[in-house]
């Protein structure tokens, strides 16, 4: 028969954890005790097993990107919060020295940062679990009518995935105040995320597309005589550069 | 944040997030709940890092995987209904026969697939003591805070912990 005051300590004592002169008393029991022994046996044996058998799991590169977009998420935030005033003192300044008729420029360029803000904060969102796209599929002729009765117009749909930039879905999102088409595009383990909505009138069409860098984050901006049209990535800027003249292509080619 | 509280962050909390993956898995059986889980942990983690003060490297692991656990929990309470749906889920099972590595033996393979099983059978607070003890090699006291549990709590469920997994790799009646 095994004896329960020592059994309640066998597990202590194999995990180093028992003090000296309750674990003297265990060996010395050990030694003359088989029933105890044999379960001292067991235990090890289940330890070995489960030391070699449980797998550690490494954390998918999808979750660690998503725990570093969190992070920058956080210190962004933070990092607007110090700089606010700076910004609006600098607007200010601008607004003093620049001689009149550049002001409408430089309300123009406030409006694209804040918009540049909104998209990266709609890339990172879409990081998050279950968040990428509505419609997941890399078919453009599944996505492209996806959209159909959900937005007031028809987004061009490209699969680049000959170019090495597949297509991986398309989602209804939010910026700049109205609904807009966002297009899920994949280059290795990169998103980029393309956001469009019809261009509005007087918006001046056709010219060269504008960079943002944020924490990391590259955002283009440009339009179309059809659209805005605002991308959001990780991917290096050069990359990045290369998906845009596809894009500018393939939008060309269907007017 | 601050710049500087976001590097100390990135250096004591964020070189463990394989072992709060780990954890997450274990508690939650799923991979898709278990990255949910580590995400939000992390969340938490960045808002109460400010009352962390402690020192060495290894001091953010206990610290993180508290957060884990009870981020874990709160999961599990928010979606029981669905906990208890999928308790004894067949897919899940036959999912872990296929995920052992093809090099191992027959017998070796049923043994880790049994393993695996009596593990995802032990009630949540079993199955934390066995990953924090035998994947995280904890002492009694680390796991003690981690589970929010006296010392004495800690050493009886690893005790009944092991005895189920051993009933379940080997029967007591067998000399295995």
């Amino acid at each position: 028969m095994t004896h329960p005051v020592f059994v309640t300590q066998l597990d202590a004592y194999l995990d180093g954890e028992l003090a000296a002169p309750e674990a003297g008393e265990l060996e010395a029991h050990l030694r003359v005790c088989p029933d105890c022994s044999r379960l001292e046996r067991r235990r090890r044996t289940l330890s070995v097993a489960l030391r070699e058998q449980l797998p550690r799991y490494e954390a998918p590169d999808t979750l660690r990107a998503r725990v570093r977009a969190a992070l920058r998420e956080q210190s962004s935030h933070a990092a607007r919060r110090r700089t606010v005033p700076w910004r609006a003192l600098s607007v200010a300044a601008s607004l003093v020295v620049v001689a009149v008729g550049s002001w409408q420029l430089a309300t123009r360029n406030a409006g694209s940062e804040a918009i540049a803000d909104q998209v990266l904060a709609s890339h990172v969102r879409s990081l998050m679990a279950g968040h990428l796209a509505d419609v997941p599929s890399s078919d453009q002729h599944t996505v492209k009518p996806w959209f159909n009765g959900k937005l007031d117009f028809s987004p061009p749909v490209f699969d680049f995935a000959g170019r090495g930039f597949p297509l991986l879905g398309g989602r209804l999102d939010y910026v700049d105040g109205q609904q807009v088409a966002a297009l899920v595009y994949g280059r290795r383990q990169h998103v980029i995320n393309v956001f469009l909505w019809p261009a509005g009138r007087g918006r001046a069409a056709g010219s060269g597309a504008r960079e943002f860098t944020r924490q990391g984050y590259h955002v283009l901006h440009w339009t179309t005589p059809e659209y805005t049209y605002w991308v959001a990535s990780d991917l290096g800027l050069p990359e990045l550069r290369d998906f845009l003249v596809l894009v500018q292509r393939g939008d060309a080619a269907t007017r | 944040m601050e710049p500087n509280e976001l590097e100390r962050f990135e250096a004591v909390v964020l070189p463990h997030l394989d072992a709060a993956y780990t954890l997450a898995r274990y508690l939650m059986r799923d991979d898709h709940d278990a990255q949910d889980v580590v995400q939000d942990a992390y969340l938490r983690a960045v808002k109460y890092f400010g009352g962390f003060r402690g020192e060495g490297p290894g001091a953010g692991r206990p610290w993180l995987l508290t957060i884990v656990r009870n981020t874990a929990n709160t999961w599990r309470q928010r979606h029981r209904a669905d906990a208890l749906a999928t308790e004894f889920d067949e897919e899940r099972h036959s999912e872990m026969v296929a995920d052992d590595h093809p090099e191992a033996t027959a017998v070796a393979q049923s043994e880790r697939a049994t393993l695996r099983r009596a593990i995802d059978d032990l009630p949540p607070e079993f199955r934390e003591v066995i990953v924090l003890r035998e994947l995280e090699g904890m002492s009694y006291k680390e796991i003690s805070d981690v589970a929010g549990v006296p010392v004495g709590t800690v050493m009886s469920r690893l005790s009944r912990a092991r005895r189920r997994l051993e009933e379940a790799l080997c029967p007591a009646s067998e000399d295995c």
